[in-house]
């Protein structure tokens, strides 16, 4: 399945650093700090994907960076000595999607060296906005933190002299929580609960990620069948969460029955997450080693359900793209080149809708994925349309994997939990592909408790390209190309 | 379009009819902790909760703040001789001392027939305005809910609106980050009274896992003063919809007195 990315990375010969050992997947490189840039642009010419920067503690001090190459996971790691200042802030000129992490990484760990209140990037200020577009009638929208609908908080101001937007520009961080430094001291067991917390929408994918980077950290292998209920609930939350984007992009057109329509759906896959799980969106389940319990609802059943639910949902895309008032709307609108998204490097149905066919079950597979065929799902065209058909085909293809995984539920029994030693230490990646997108997440061990943990959330990643998301499309299209990002915020923040 | 229409009427009539009559959670479904038994406790047991809802007030008796409680269930794992989870969706209190494991279910039935009268002489028009100071996301996802056909939460006459200058209820989720404060304030100010503020979500209610960070205000009521509390991480929508007609009693009593 993912043999030829493999044969392909090979290629890849760098010349800076020297290999360090570290679990597949991942290739560990150990740069110095002043060659970190030069390594890294070696691997944005192979081109590589841009993943984040970051601090680790384990097993020393050291400047992270990670990136995704061919079915590989590249790490460089450039270990800090003593007061050495955190090199880091020229990533960004050359590599767009270096930006956001990098400020990020700058104002977090050299509190004060910046000024200008309004323009950092991790303590907004909803009034101070930082105006750029000058000219006779251009006037700025500040669109948030407080939106009108229910949404969660996040800013955009926007310059417009009335239809057509020149410069747009995403704040995030309005709610940043501090999740990643909560879940140091913890328990494995008892930190996958503020994981589950970090974007409650994605809460199986963060948890999946989470329990993956402690399990690979310490070399534990999770029982198959807990791997395959895993699956089953990513793949739920995947379904509630495209249903949830497509809910929202009827509602934007007036599309009130459609709208109805697909929140019946999404609440039906609500309803059935809470009858295998107990809780609506799938928490308490998945655990470091393994999942807790077996769903708590008959298979049989369960199956019933998803046939009636794949039968509703076959008649209503067919109206959905049927319906020309919809598709409008949608075709043309919120148009991302592939090249652009490429830099940014955008992951998630949001790339697939360009043309790439980025997906971390499919790159990386991890868990049932390993076991089970993929099919990517792409479009070419790149707009807000592409987006949704992208999750269109996904809801049909996630249907498809719950059945091939219940079915092997069904017929066979075995272990659901693989005990974790005790007190042991180590570090590593977990990912998964959350509905938003690839998810990674670094964990430290220390004595048996998290150390640092590192969040690159696909919601950020994927906000940075929002700002340029508006090349022909005018003020009234953007409720349209918000939707069909499908992000959160939370997970952004964090 | 007329093919919309008849899908529409093909799916038939699947609102639920709270508060009128009761819904029933799922088999298995945790909508709160409670204890079952109280007394004898060891100081070892505080040290089960990832929030500290769990608390030994004099003469070893323990008290479970659902306030605080996230619904993670290490509790009952560890003691289930002392913790149960039980399946049921209306949690909201007008106090944050009720939610010190009150027993409010009892009286149930008469409630359930209060809040639909309440609502009634609001002359089902209640307008409902929503902030987001800092939550995961997932309360948004369940208040959304509540206008969907499942729940339909406008045949009770409540009604989402743009504007803070038109609302009588504010739900405000999340545990109020730094940035999100002033909004949080402006917000408030700009309704017109009389007033109801809803805290939705263990977050908002206590600050629950982040209050010990240093990122928030660890709740809604450190900033504004909160007339209901719906704990829950994250609260079912019928769950809200409890607390919803819990504050138009909020909103009638104001208009009464």
């Amino acid at each position: 399945m993912s043999v030829a990315p493999h044969k392909a990375a090979n290629a890849f010969a760098p010349t800076i650093g020297t290999p360090e050992p570290g679990p597949p997947p991942e290739r560990r490189r150990r740069v110095t700090p002043l060659d970190l840039e030069q390594a890294a642009l070696e691997l944005k010419n192979a081109r590589a994907r841009f993943i984040s920067v970051f601090l680790a503690d384990t097993p020393e001090p050291a400047l992270m960076g990670a990136f995704a190459l061919r079915g590989e996971l590249v790490v460089l790691r450039a270990p800090l000595r003593g007061e050495e200042p955190v090199l880091c802030g020229e990533l960004g000129d050359w590599w767009p999607a270096a930006r956001w992490p990098e400020q990020e990484l700058l104002e977090r760990n050299t509190p004060g060296s910046l000024d200008e209140a309004g323009a950092l990037l991790t303590a907004p200020d909803a009034d101070r906005l930082g105006r750029q577009v000058r000219g006779l009638d251009v006037f700025s929208i500040p669109y948030g933190p407080v939106r009108s609908g229910i949404f969660e908080a996040i800013q955009f101001h926007i310059e417009t002299g009335g239809e057509d937007v020149p410069r747009l520009h995403t704040r995030p961080f309005f709610k940043h929580r501090g999740m990643e430094a909560r879940m140091s001291g913890l328990s494995p067991q008892v930190a996958v609960h503020v994981a589950e917390r970090v974007a409650g929408i994605a809460s199986s994918a963060y948890a999946s990620a989470f329990s993956q980077a402690v399990e690979r950290a310490l070399g534990v292998n999770p029982p198959p069948r807990a791997e395959r209920w895993r699956a089953v609930y990513a793949e739920l939350e995947r379904m509630a969460c495209h249903l949830d984007v497509i809910a929202k992009e009827a509602e934007t057109t007036a599309l009130y029955v459609g709208q109805a329509r697909f929140q019946i759906l999404k609440e039906q896959v609500m309803r059935l997450r809470a009858r295998l799980t107990g809780n609506r969106f799938g928490r308490g389940v998945i655990v470091p080693g393994g999942v807790r319990q077996d769903g708590t609802m008959d298979l049989d059943e369960a199956t019933a359900v998803l046939d009636r639910l794949e039968r509703a949902l076959r008649r209503d895309r067919r109206m959905f793209v049927g319906t020309a008032s919809m598709t409008d709307r949608l075709i043309g609108a919120g148009w991302l080149e592939r090249t652009l998204v490429e830099e940014f490097g955008g992951v998630g149905p949001l790339a697939r809708g360009s043309g790439l066919s980025i997906d971390a079950r499919h790159e990386r597979p991890y868990g049932e994925y390993a076991r089970l065929g993929l099919r990517v799902i792409t479009e070419r065209a790149g707009d807000a349309m592409a987006r949704v058909n992208v999750r269109f085909g996904e809801l049909f293809e996630s249907l498809r994997i719950l059945r091939q995984a219940i079915d092997h539920l069904r017929r066979r029994d075995g272990e659901l939990l693989t005990a974790l030693p005790e007190g042991a230490s180590g570090a590593a990646f977990g990912w998964v592909e959350a509905p938003q997108g690839e998810l990674i997440m670094w964990v430290e061990l220390r004595d048996g408790l998290i150390g640092r943990v590192h969040i690159a959330s696909p919601s950020l990643r994927n906000w940075a390209l929002f700002d340029h998301a508006f090349p022909k499309d005018v003020l009234t299209d953007f409720a349209f190309i918000e939707h069909s990002f499908g992000l959160t915020p939370a997970g952004a923040d964090r | 379009m007329l093919e919309w229409i008849q899908r529409g009427l093909w799916q038939g009539r699947i609102t639920t009819r709270y508060p009128r009559v009761a819904e029933s959670p799922p088999n298995g479904y945790c909508g709160r902790i409670e204890v079952r038994q109280d007394s004898g406790a060891s100081p070892a047991l505080a040290e089960l909760c990832p929030t500290g809802a769990i608390t030994l007030a004099e003469r070893d008796r323990v008290i479970l703040d659902r306030g605080r409680c996230i619904l993670c269930g290490e509790c009952v794992r560890a003691a289930p001789e002392r913790f149960a989870a039980r399946s049921v969706y209306e949690t909201a209190a007008r106090t944050r001392g009720a939610l010190l494991d009150g027993s409010l279910e009892e009286e149930l039935p008469a409630i359930r027939r209060t809040l639909g009268q309440q609502a009634a002489s609001l002359r089902r028009s209640i307008h409902v305005r929503h902030i987001d100071c800092g939550s995961d996301g997932s309360e948004e996802w369940e208040i959304q809910a509540l206008w969907n056909p499942y729940y339909d939460i406008q045949r009770l006459g409540f009604f989402l609106t743009a504007a803070p200058r038109h609302a009588d209820v504010l739900l405000v989720s999340g545990a109020v980050t730094a940035p999100m404060r002033a909004p949080l304030e402006r917000t408030w100010d700009v309704m017109p009274d009389p007033k109801a503020l809803v805290a939705i979500g263990s977050e908002a209610c206590s600050g629950a896992l982040t209050a010990s960070g240093g990122h928030t205000a660890g709740g809604v009521d450190q900033v504004l003063p909160v007339d209901v509390y719906v704990p829950g991480s994250p609260p079912a929508p019928i769950a809200i919809m409890h607390g919803l007609l819990l504050a138009t009693g909020v909103l009638t009593e104001a208009i009464v007195t």
